[in-house]
């Protein structure tokens, strides 16, 4: 299933810029796209650095976009949505918990509009919703298909003994809860078994990008932890998740240790928490650190763009992890070009952790000239004094 | 007699919690406040599992309950939760590790 855009493909950068700011949010995400892959050509002509162009791109993006928050809370009841704290625009109030739900919401809004020219969770501006203090002692943080629900973890025990501070103290757990109602509004994943365990990798994966996006962080620089801050002193552990090293997030004797795998030797067949799906997410959550430490500088701009287009337009509801690793790595082709090194970098980030890509396209490369990722025309980028028309022209052939 | 396992599987952690209580074993206020509980819950006339499909990080909580003449055992997820339970999983939830 491709999804070419050929007209915005051929558009210059001014234009397909003006259509990222004002299009509909089907035709900003292409844009996105498009503006991602051609300034790749221009990159490797110019030497410039991807980041710098599509920064000043994406802030004016983020300005023409509305996101509407709201955050309320359960006073620790279980009725939902609570008592409204804190709309769209209002000040900060007192309580930590609130701010946190609200900026982790707005960092995670920004992210997905400016990265991936996203408008909110359903591509519609949908309000994002949170509610704080949800029941007494609850040691969690869940999407109910509508909002995102926010427990204060053990906050009914005596400090010495408290495991879990609040859950909206980790930006990287609001990022994670947002996507999952991203992935119900676009491949609307199974949550089972190995659908699952996509439908949370994905959930961490993006999770992880809105921390690393919001502290300015590099693959390199990026410490991948899922929960960073959730656990209180009492426990030995960094967080419930690592990504870079998936299985080593915490050895507590309270908690256990960490269950994740890495790879597929180790994948766990349960029928507990749906089929594992909080367990054998760190394969796939593996393979995306792998590939996205292979790429380096800013993982959502790559390794992000090429997991948000696998599931926006690839995966679907009974994907596996196969099916995964084989829609990614279309992906790539399709926006960074066969062969490029965003694809074998995918390519790479699968086998490390036990799958190989099959199917049309798993092929090594061969001897024939390797595409250009962009479709048409053979140059697309007009230089100082060139209009829209004449980039046209040369991609129809009528003029030199 | 009376017997109680109760599982609490999921959420975002994905962490099993678990506990096998025989009531006839237990502290008599212990015990006294679990069987009220359980009258309470209404668990015997519930359907095994109310809920069909999970949200995601939920908590999924599983009871069973044995004695002489019977044996229940009801799924629920946060979202699918009868009120009538909580209580009960709240009283359990003490007595996990």
């Amino acid at each position: 299933m491709s999804h070419r855009h050929s007209i915005l493909c051929i558009l210059p950068p001014y234009m397909l810029e003006q259509i990222a700011q004002r299009g509909t949010s089907g035709q900003r995400q292409t844009a996105a796209r498009s503006i991602a892959a051609s300034q790749q050509i221009r990159n490797k002509r110019r030497g410039l650095s991807l980041a710098t162009f599509r920064g000043a791109l994406h802030a004016r993006m983020a300005a023409t976009t509305l996101k509407q928050r709201a955050v309320y809370s359960a006073n620790f009841s279980t009725q939902l949505p609570g008592t409204l704290l804190r709309g769209e625009g209002d000040d900060p109030v007192s309580d930590p918990a609130v701010n946190e739900a609200y900026n982790g919401c707005g960092d995670t809004y920004d992210v997905f509009s400016t990265a991936f020219g996203r408008n909110s969770i359903d591509n519609n501006g949908l309000k994002l919703i949170s509610t704080v203090h949800y029941d007494k002692g609850y040691d969690n943080a869940f999407w109910d298909g509508e909002q995102m629900i926010y427990g204060d973890g053990d906050e009914d025990r005596p400090s010495t003994e408290r495991l879990f501070n609040r859950f909206t103290v980790s930006l990287d757990i609001i990022g994670h809860e947002l996507t999952h109602g991203v992935t119900q509004y676009e491949a609307n994943l199974d949550y089972n078994n190995q659908s699952g365990a996509l439908n949370e990798a994905i959930s961490d994966i993006f999770g992880s990008l809105v921390k690393q996006y919001k502290l300015g962080q590099t693959a390199a620089e990026a410490n991948w932890i899922i929960g960073d801050g959730l656990f209180t002193a009492n426990v030995k552990g960094v967080g419930i998740r690592s990504l870079k090293a998936p299985g080593t997030a915490y050895n507590d004797f309270v908690l256990g240790s960490d269950p994740q795998p890495a790879h597929m030797r180790d994948y766990v067949t349960t029928i507990e928490d749906n089929g594992g799906v909080h367990i054998n997410s760190g394969i796939v959550n593996h393979a995306f650190y792998i590939m996205a430490a292979e790429l380096g500088g800013f993982a959502w701009q790559k390794a992000g763009m090429i997991w948000y287009t696998a599931l926006t337009e690839k995966l679907t509801s009974g994907s596996n992890f196969q099916n995964a690793a084989n829609l990614t790595y279309e992906a790539a082709a399709q926006i960074f070009g066969a062969n490029s090194l965003e694809q074998k970098a995918v390519k790479n980030g699968w086998s490390q952790v036990g799958i190989s890509i099959t199917g049309i396209g798993s092929e090594e490369p061969t001897p024939t000239p390797i595409p250009d990722p962009i479709p048409v025309p053979p140059v697309s980028v007009p230089e100082q004094g060139q209009g829209c028309m004449t980039v046209l022209m040369r991609a129809f052939g009528l003029r030199k | 007699m009376m017997q109680i396992i109760f599982e609490r599987t999921g959420g975002i952690m994905g962490r099993k919690v678990s506990v096998s209580l025989d009531l006839d074993e237990m502290p008599s206020d212990q015990s006294t406040t679990l069987r009220r509980l359980v009258d309470e819950s209404d668990l015997f006339t519930l359907d095994e599992e109310p809920i069909k499909t999970s949200r995601p990080d939920e908590f999924i909580y599983t009871i069973t309950i044995t004695t002489k003449t019977i044996q229940q055992t009801v799924r629920a997820s946060d979202t699918s939760l009868p009120e009538s339970l909580r209580p009960l999983l709240n009283e359990l939830l003490t007595h996990t590790g």
